[in-house]
C-alpha cells in the first residue's frame, strides 16, 4: 500500500491503477488536483469501459501502474 | 423602514422637483439590501473585455454587484459569465484572478465544471448518487443574457431585460468613443494587463454620481493642477481641444446614462497635444486626421467622464479607463479600474499613456486620491441621526436642459445642458437618481422599459 | 584579506546599508520629503506591482510587469517630485490634514555588492516594511510587505537607484496610496 498520490503532478501517458482494479492511462491533466482525464485499459467491473475516456476522481487512484509504451 | 412612506422613492427620498435627495439612500442598510435585488439583479453590468480572455479556456474572475463571477471563453471559443459558486455547497470554484483552465473544480467536495459551465465531474457519481443525478440541471449558474459590445462584455441576471443596445439607448455613441480606435476604426481597444482593485469606505453611489459628470468638483483637484502631471508636463491634462470646444452635459432620459462631452467646432482639428513626446504627438495628430476622414462630423465628439447605469464609469479620453463600483455593503465600495489603449498603437505610445494613466488614476493616482477622500468623509458624515434628516442639494441647473441641442450642424440628442458659459450643472446626477428611483420602484422590466411606448410612437 | 576581515567588511557594509534605510524611513516619517528626494538617484525607478492570485507553478504571472503593465506605482524621480509638490500645496485633501506615518524597516539583508564588499559601488538589499498610517481621527491602515532596493554609491553616502515594493495584498485594502513606501 502506497501513500496518497498527488494527481496534480501526473503527466499524460502515465498509467494508473484504480481502487476497483481498473487500469487507465492519463490522456490529459487539468491540474486541479482532483480529476484526471484518462482512457481505460482494463476494468474488472465493466469491460465495456475499455478504450473509453472518462474523468477519474483523485481518491479513486490507488497506485501508479507500469509505464505504457506508445 | 425610512422609504416605506406614502410618497415612495421618486417623490420622497429622491425628490427631483425640489432638487433634493435624502442621505438615507446612501447609508440605510435596508435600502442597500433592496438595491441588490432591484438594481444589481436586473440591470446590465460590465464584466470585462474580450482582450482579457483571448484564447479558449482563458478566464478572468470579475464581479457583478456583490458577487464573484467568472468571465471565460470555452473550448469552442464562446464567451460565458458564470456565478463563481459551486452548485453543490457554494464554495468558489475559482479563487485565482485570471488564467487558463480546462475545468473549474470545487475544492470542497470535488464537483467539476467545464468552461462551458456544464457539470462534468461528480465524485462517486455511480456509487453515492446511483448515477441518477441530472448533471444537465446542475451546471454553473449562468447569466440570463450576455452581450459582447465591441469587445466589452456585459451581462444581466434578468431574462426579461431588454437587449444591451436597447438598454444603452442613445448612449451607444459615447460607449463607442471608449471602445473604437482614436483613428475612427471600430472596436480597437485593448485592456492593458492589470486591473486595479481597491476598497473605499463609501457607498457605491458616490463614485457613480461623481463619474456621471460632476463638473463642480474641479476645486478638489486643484493640488494636482498645481503639481502638474499632464502629458505635456503641466496641469492635469492637455486642455487644447477642450479650450476650443463646447462643453456639454448629455443625459439619456429613461436610461440613466449620462456623460460630459466636448464638441469641437466644425472644420477644425483638435489643437496639438503631447508636445513633450514627438512620437505620441505625431501619432495622435495622424489618428485625428484619420478619424475626421472616416467619421466625418462624428469625429468632433470628444469624450469625458460618464456613467452607464448603474455602476460602470467611462473615460474615453486620457486617461482612457473604465471603472466598476462594486457594492460591498452600504458603507464600502470595491473599485475596479481597467485601462485601455488602441491595440495597434506603437509601443512608445502605449508606454507613454500607461505612465500617465497610473499617475492620474487609481489609488496611487494623484487625481483620484482626492476623490476618494471626499467620498470617504462625505459618506461617514452622512450616517448620523441628525445628518440623515437633511437631504443633499441636487438643484444646480434644474429646468435648463434642452432636447434639441445642435452645435454647428452636429446634433446631440438627449437632455443637454451647454456648460461652456454656465460652467456646471447637476443634470447628470438628477438623471442617474431618476433612473435609480425607477429601478427601486418598478416591479419588473415591463415597467422599467419606460421608453418603449414613446419610441414606438416616434417611429410611426 | 583574512576570513575574519572579510566578515568584518560584510558586517560594516550591512550596518551602513541598514543605517541608510533607517535614515530614509526617518525622513519620510518626519515629512522631510525634499530631503528624501535628495536620496533618490536622478534615474531612480520606483515600482510597486500589483499581485495576482496565480496557480502554483505560475509564479512569473504573480506580479504585474514594470514598463508595460498597470502597476500601483511605476515611475521615476520627476513624478515622485510632483507627488511631494502636491503634498506641499496644502490643498491635497487626501493628505491634508496630513497622515501620521511610521515606517518600520526590518529583516535588512545585503544580497550583493558590486564590484566587491570592500569597495562597493552598487548594493542590492532586501528588507521588510510595516507601515502604520493613521489620519484624521480614527482612520488607520497597516501595510506590510517586502522591498528590493538597489543602492548606488554617492561619495561617502548612497542613493536609491531602484526600488521594487511588494505589498502582501491583492485587493488594496487602503483607499489610496498618498505616501511613499
Amino acid at each position: 500500500m502506497t501513500g496518497p498520490i498527488n494527481v496534480r503532478e501526473l503527466a499524460p501517458g502515465t498509467s494508473i491503477v484504480l481502487v476497483d482494479g481498473s487500469r487507465a492511462e492519463i490522456v490529459d491533466n487539468p491540474g486541479d488536483g482532483v480529476w484526471l482525464f484518462a482512457r481505460y485499459l482494463s476494468s474488472p467491473r465493466d469491460p465495456t469501459l475499455i478504450g473509453q475516456e472518462g474523468m477519474i476522481f483523485a481518491q479513486d487512484v490507488a497506485a501508479l501502474g507500469e509505464p505504457t509504451t506508445t | 423602514m425610512a422609504m416605506k412612506g406614502s410618497r415612495g422613492y421618486r417623490s420622497g427620498l429622491v425628490d427631483l422637483q425640489a432638487g433634493e435627495i435624502s442621505r438615507e439612500i446612501f447609508v440605510n442598510e435596508d435600502i442597500y439590501a433592496e438595491e441588490q435585488e432591484r438594481i444589481f439583479a436586473r440591470a446590465w453590468l460590465h464584466v470585462g473585455h474580450e482582450s482579457q480572455i483571448p484564447k479558449p479556456g482563458d478566464y478572468f474572475v470579475s464581479s457583478m454587484g456583490e458577487e464573484s463571477v467568472i468571465l471565460c471563453r470555452d473550448r469552442a471559443s464562446r464567451i460565458h459569465v458564470f456565478l463563481n459558486s459551486c452548485r453543490h455547497r457554494g464554495m468558489k470554484v475559482c479563487r485565482y484572478d485570471e488564467g487558463t483552465a480546462a475545468v473549474f473544480t470545487c475544492p470542497y467536495h470535488g464537483w467539476s465544471f467545464g468552461t462551458d459551465g456544464r457539470l462534468v465531474g461528480v465524485p462517486y457519481f455511480r456509487e453515492a448518487y446511483h448515477s441518477r443525478l441530472d448533471k444537465e440541471k446542475w451546471g454553473l449558474i449562468e447569466v440570463a443574457q450576455l452581450a459582447n459590445y465591441k469587445g466589452s462584455i456585459w451581462a444581466t441576471w434578468d431574462p426579461a431585460a431588454p437587449s444591451f443596445t436597447e438598454y444603452l439607448g442613445g448612449f451607444t455613441r459615447y460607449l463607442d468613443l471608449q471602445l473604437d480606435g482614436w483613428d475612427g476604426r471600430e472596436a480597437q481597444a485593448e485592456v492593458l494587463c492589470g486591473v486595479q482593485k481597491w476598497l473605499v469606505p463609501c457607498n457605491w453611489k458616490f463614485p457613480a454620481e461623481n463619474f456621471s459628470g460632476d463638473t463642480y468638483h474641479n476645486i478638489s483637484h486643484r493640488s494636482v493642477d498645481l503639481a502638474g502631471i499632464g502629458p505635456s508636463g503641466a496641469g492635469r491634462r492637455d486642455m487644447g481641444e477642450r479650450d476650443v470646444s463646447r462643453k456639454l452635459h448629455v443625459c439619456i432620459p429613461d436610461r440613466g446614462h449620462q456623460t460630459i462631452l466636448y464638441v469641437l467646432p466644425a472644420e477644425r482639428l483638435p489643437p496639438p497635444a503631447y508636445m513633450n513626446a514627438p512620437i505620441v504627438a505625431e501619432y495622435f495628430r495622424h489618428c485625428e486626421e484619420e478619424k475626421r476622414r472616416r467619421r466625418g462630423e462624428e469625429a468632433r465628439l470628444v469624450g469625458a467622464p460618464g456613467e452607464i447605469f448603474p455602476n460602470t464609469a467611462l473615460l474615453s479620453r486620457q486617461p482612457r479607463t473604465m471603472a466598476g463600483w462594486h457594492p460591498r455593503g452600504p458603507h464600502q465600495t470595491e473599485c475596479w479600474r481597467w485601462y485601455f489603449v488602441d491595440r495597434d498603437a506603437p509601443g512608445e505610445v502605449k508606454q507613454f499613456l500607461r505612465d500617465y494613466y497610473i499617475r492620474y488614476s487609481g489609488p496611487a493616482g494623484m487625481t483620484e486620491q482626492d476623490d476618494m477622500e471626499n467620498w470617504n468623509y462625505a459618506h461617514a458624515a452622512s450616517r448620523g441621526t441628525i445628518a440623515r434628516r437633511h437631504p443633499y442639494n441636487y438643484d444646480q441647473g434644474s429646468g435648463t436642459a434642452v432636447t434639441d441641442y445642435e452645435y454647428q450642424g452636429l446634433s446631440v440628442p438627449g437632455e443637454v445642458i451647454d456648460l461652456t458659459e454656465v460652467q456646471s450643472s447637476e443634470q447628470p446626477m438628477r438623471n442617474f437618481y431618476r433612473r435609480w428611483a425607477e429601478f427601486m420602484e418598478a416591479g419588473d422590466w415591463s415597467q422599467l422599459a419606460t421608453w418603449r411606448g414613446s419610441e414606438r410612437k416616434a417611429a410611426e | 584579506m583574512s576570513e575574519r576581515d572579510a566578515r568584518i567588511e560584510r558586517l560594516l557594509l550591512g550596518q551602513e546599508i541598514a543605517d541608510f534605510l533607517y535614515h530614509e524611513a526617518e525622513l519620510l516619517d518626519q515629512r522631510r520629503y525634499r530631503d528624501w528626494l535628495d536620496l533618490l538617484a536622478e534615474d531612480v525607478r520606483y515600482w510597486m506591482p500589483m499581485r495576482r492570485n496565480v496557480k502554483i507553478g505560475e509564479d512569473e504571472r504573480e506580479f504585474t510587469s514594470a514598463g508595460t503593465d498597470i502597476n500601483w506605482f511605476d515611475e521615476g524621480k520627476e513624478t515622485l517630485a510632483r507627488r511631494v509638490k502636491q503634498i506641499e500645496t496644502g490643498i491635497h485633501w487626501a493628505e491634508e490634514p496630513r497622515s501620521r506615518l511610521s515606517h518600520l524597516i526590518t529583516n535588512v539583508q545585503v544580497r550583493a555588492a558590486e564590484p566587491s564588499v570592500a569597495a562597493p559601488q552598487d548594493v542590492s538589499v532586501t528588507c521588510r516594511f510595516l507601515i502604520y498610517r493613521n489620519r484624521v481621527e480614527t482612520e488607520t491602515d497597516i501595510l506590510v510587505g517586502k522591498r528590493e532596493d538597489l543602492l548606488r554609491r554617492n561619495g561617502a553616502g548612497w542613493l536609491l537607484a531602484r526600488r521594487k515594493i511588494i505589498l502582501d495584498q491583492n485587493v488594496l485594502l487602503t483607499k489610496n496610496l498618498t505616501f511613499f513606501i
